[in-house]
């Protein structure tokens, strides 16, 4: 048998040209008539534009009581207004080929349109109309209340939220908004009516503590007399921007499994806080965490999957929860999530404190860092080809009240930034011994091999 | 471009151009300035329906060693080199092929050419035991994150047996059994290499910030020297009866959240106008938050948590239509089964209205938008229609033909396919009562769609 390398002709690895020049979009902003800050961006050829509104409305603004009154607000924007019965709302937005979502987080409230630019005056039309005039009709509300209560069950199934609902509840003030699902539990969305979703939107949703991002194709636009046209009517008075909270938490080193018998894969989350996006180890904090976990070749799946076998990949990220004007108590969240086979949960464990242990005394190598600077600033111009990825970033930017060229210079931050301190930030970011350790897994067979590796007391809570 | 619904529509303006090498290797190359990265695509005409008795999930094991290394390239090499220029890549399995792909800085753009050929033409002097055996449990561990340890996780490849009978190259998905991943061995990953992994049986395209003449002087430089080769057997014959004849029915007890009702309808071949309808008529009664299901089963009846239609397209074997309902609170799945009958039967006899066409047909334009808006989304199409229908071109004009389907042909399709005759239906009932105090809104990554395997989990950053 003769393999076909054997006739090839090999040709030495081909060394790239000169980098194109590429920068991170950077906005134009306006202010409207009714107080709406905007920001507008041209895309030339991205067809389908991306739409952000940013409502002043944070999870921490719901009532005692009523957690997920904002979940249910936010899904009630695409449920019928003044003008259009839910079904007709729903139909004239798919006329256009457009999709609009709204969603509620620890930040505040978020509206998302994307529609062909050849329907955008149409569309924003329609947006204009939820934002100024949402019906909150009762009988809507009840269904987005019973859909709501209807889906907590699929979500407690899913291994990796019922890890993240677990962690939250572990690292976070039993009583603080940030320890509790973010679209409420049973016993609360039970409790929202119409009455209390109006209330929240009202009290909250007002052109002038609102930011909208619009990115795309705009040839042969005037953004801001269509926006003008547009959601200028939505109109509300003056308010100060609500303040933002201070986030606390608990990473003493302690282990919690949720139990799900016969499982065969363990959902891990490995978590605690960390500094927001204006800390100035941020930029360090992104290479070495990458480093550490962000693709398959990185060190842990070096050695869970690549090596061992024991994933299908295991990662590492920074996600930022919520960011202070002044850059004042802000904090991300920075976890090691991934699924192994149970019969190696407690190995895999123990390998991964291991690669961590390792980190903290070798440090990242100048190669590993190189690569890690080449990857997150190379890819910027894959990532940000379409309009809604720019948008999402813009708004982003917005939300954690950073200056709009936060993206465009972090990558020279990044650039500039060195082996030591990447090691220095990623060690800092994952202390062994100040990790809480989430497993949703089948307890009867993990939780002695777990509880051996001393990673700090072990809870065992029902599915 | 014959339709006019959106004059500015991208498509219009796409131009690829079509060359073949001496080896037989077809590449498809189209330029676009806007954005300094360039994608490279490479389809191989081989899936799972190419995969023999014993030896299912073969072609997607078997993706997963295309990285593990080649004559030139060590260990990891793959990912590392094209991450470290700043680029992005996977590979996919479904039935009908497998693609590989990076999306590249434009100025890095001859690396990813290298190092797609140096795997092309020399994997089996880097593929050894022991990156079968790692892969062979990456691959188990991700049949069991994606499907065994989620609820209602094998219900596609459930689903897929029953529409396709046994035997049949499409009765099993990409992703195969445990046992059959278990019993692969090298010489079984050997002998599909030399058979599928040939130019003349690949596609390359290349697509975004290109010089077109020294991007195929590249591709002839490093791809040209490597031989073609015959012997790949015919696929088995995936020619099945237009309607499965009469009703299947699976019934699944286990521990889900939910009762559900999912079935499938075999649907005209992709590729074929009959297909263009068929989608139409699986976007009005199931696509989106004004189709017919949703306003029925979970705005009117409320007896639905989520209602909805997709459609696997398939060229070598009947497409499928397939509907996923998840039950609200205690309602019982004959409820909701007689209301979707209810509505298959009315829409069959009715057809759309204007409207809901004009719908159905601007939301399928904005996916064809979103596809084609990114230079790796047109290398895929680009090579989808080489390989599949011999003509590339046809990927700049899918759109134009979605629009050009009538509200007859698109009720003639509902009338003909979505019977009860055609249905295989697969019945999820709860074996313990779900119970817990709440849900959070976790974040993850979710996997590739359904069919699809991946070689790596979702990336970001």
């Amino acid at each position: 048998m003769t393999d076909t390398a054997a006739t090839m002709t090999f040709h030495p690895q081909p060394q790239g040209g000169p980098p194109r020049p590429w920068d991170f979009p950077a906005p134009e902003r306006a202010v409207l008539g009714n107080g709406l800050t905007v920001l507008h961006c041209h895309r030339p050829g991205q067809q389908v534009v991306a739409v952000e509104v940013l409502l002043d409305a944070p999870l921490d603004a719901e009532p005692e009581g009523l957690d997920g009154v904002a979940t249910i607000a936010a899904r009630a924007l695409n449920e019928g207004t003044a003008r259009h019965s839910a079904e007709e709302f729903a139909a004239e937005l798919e006329r256009c080929g457009a999709t609009m979502d709204a969603h509620a987080d620890h930040p505040g409230m978020r509206v998302s349109l994307e529609v062909p630019a050849s329907r955008l005056e149409r569309a924003l039309g329609l947006l204009a109309d939820a934002l100024r005039t949402p019906a909150f009709d009762r009988a809507e509300i009840e269904r987005l209340v019973g859909n709501r209560l209807d889906e907590i069950p699929h979500e407690l199934a899913n291994p990796a939220r019922r890890a993240a609902m677990a962690l939250y509840k572990e690292l976070f003030p039993a009583g603080s908004r940030i320890s509790r699902p973010r679209q409420g539990t049973a016993e609360s969305v039970a409790r929202i009516d119409a009455d209390a979703a109006r209330a929240f939107y009202t009290a909250h949703a007002r052109p002038s503590t609102s930011t909208l991002v619009l990115v795309g194709d705009l040839t042969g636009t005037d953004p801001v007399a269509l926006l003008e046209r547009t959601v200028g009517e939505w109109s509300g008075g003056a308010a100060q921007p609500r303040p933002v909270p201070a986030i606390t938490s608990d990473d003493a080193g302690r282990v919690v499994i949720v139990d799900r018998p016969g499982a065969v894969q363990t959902q891990l989350l490995i978590g605690r806080t960390g500094p927001d996006r204006h800390d100035a180890v941020w930029p360090a904090q992104v290479l070495g965490t990458y480093c550490l976990g962000g693709t398959l070749t990185s060190r842990l799946d070096r050695v869970l999957r690549e090596e061992k076998g024991y994933t299908y990949g295991v990662r590492a990220f920074g996600q930022v929860l919520r960011s202070g004007p002044d850059g004042a108590g802000g904090a991300s969240m920075l976890a090691i999530s991934g699924s192994v086979a149970t019969e190696v949960t407690a190995p895999a464990l123990e390998d991964a404190w291991q690669v961590l242990r390792t980190l903290a005394e070798e440090g990242l190598t100048d190669d590993e860092r190189d690569v890690a600077v080449q990857n997150l600033v190379g890819v910027a111009p894959l990532k940000y080809e379409t309009a809604a990825a720019v948008a999402d970033t813009l708004a982003d930017q917005v939300e954690q009240h950073l200056p709009d060229d936060f993206q465009a210079r972090l990558y020279a931050r990044m650039a500039s930034t060195g082996t030591v301190e990447a090691t220095a930030a990623v060690v800092n970011a994952f202390p062994t011994d100040r990790l809480v350790v989430v497993l949703v897994g089948d307890a009867a067979r993990i939780e002695e091999p777990v509880t051996a590796l001393g990673l700090g007391p072990v809870r065992v809570v029902r599915g | 471009m014959g339709h006019t619904a959106t004059p500015q529509a991208r498509s219009g303006g796409l131009k690829a151009t079509e060359h073949r090498l001496a080896n037989g290797l077809r590449v498809v190359l189209s330029e676009d300035h806007l954005t300094p990265v360039a994608a490279v695509c490479l389809w191989y005409d081989v899936g799972s329906r190419h995969e023999v008795k014993g030896r299912t999930g073969l072609a997607h094991l078997f993706e997963h060693l295309m990285f593990q290394g080649s004559a030139n390239v060590h260990g990891n090499g793959h990912f590392e080199l094209v991450q470290g220029a700043g680029g992005s890549l996977n590979g996919t399995t479904s039935f009908e092929r497998t693609n590989y792909f990076e999306t590249m800085p434009a100025h890095q753009l001859e690396l990813a050419l290298w190092l797609e050929a140096d795997r092309m033409g020399s994997l089996l002097t880097a593929l050894d035991e022991e990156s079968l055996e790692n892969q062979r449990d990456v691959v188990k561990n991700e049949r069991r994150q994606r499907y065994d340890n989620v609820p209602y996780g094998t219900a596609f490849e459930r689903l897929v047996a029953m529409a396709y009978p046994d035997g049949h190259p499409y009765h099993h998905t990409p992703i195969g059994s445990m046992a059959d991943l278990d019993a692969a061995s090298l010489e079984d990953a050997r002998a599909f290499f030399r058979t599928y992994y040939a130019p003349n049986n690949a596609v390359l395209s290349v697509v975004g910030d290109i010089d077109p003449e020294q991007t195929l002087a590249w591709v002839e430089k490093y791809f040209g020297s490597i031989p073609g080769h015959d012997g790949k057997p015919a696929p088995r014959d995936g020619s099945l009866p237009e309607v499965i004849g009469g009703q299947l029915r699976e019934v699944v007890e286990e521990e889900v959240p939910s009762r559900a009702l999912m079935s499938v309808f075999r649907l005209p071949h992709d590729g074929t106008r009959e297909a263009d309808a068929a989608d139409l008529a699986l976007t009005v009664l199931g696509g989106g938050e004004s189709s017919r299901l949703y306003n029925r089963l979970v705005r009117r009846d409320r007896s639905a948590v989520a209602a909805g239609f997709g459609m696997l397209r398939l060229a070598g074997a009947p497409s499928l239509g397939w509907l996923d309902v998840k039950a609200s609170g205690g309602v019982e799945v004959p409820v909701i089964e007689a209301a979707v009958d209810e509505e298959l039967a009315r829409f069959a006899q009715e057809g759309p209205t204007p409207e809901e066409m004009e719908r159905a047909q601007a939301q399928i334009e904005r996916e064809w938008l979103d596809r084609l808006g990114t230079v790796a989304g047109r290398a895929d199409e680009l090579c989808r229609y080489a390989v599949l229908f011999g003509d590339p071109q046809l990927a700049f004009t899918a759109v134009g033909r979605v629009l050009e389907v009538t509200a007859d042909e698109v009720r003639a399709q509902a009338a003909a396919r979505l019977r009860p005759d055609n249905r295989a239906v697969l019945v999820y009932e709860p074996t313990a009562p779900a119970e817990g105090p709440a849900g959070e809104a976790g974040d993850e990554a979710a996997g590739g769609e359904a069919g699809e395997e991946n070689e790596a989990k979702g990336e970001d950053a």
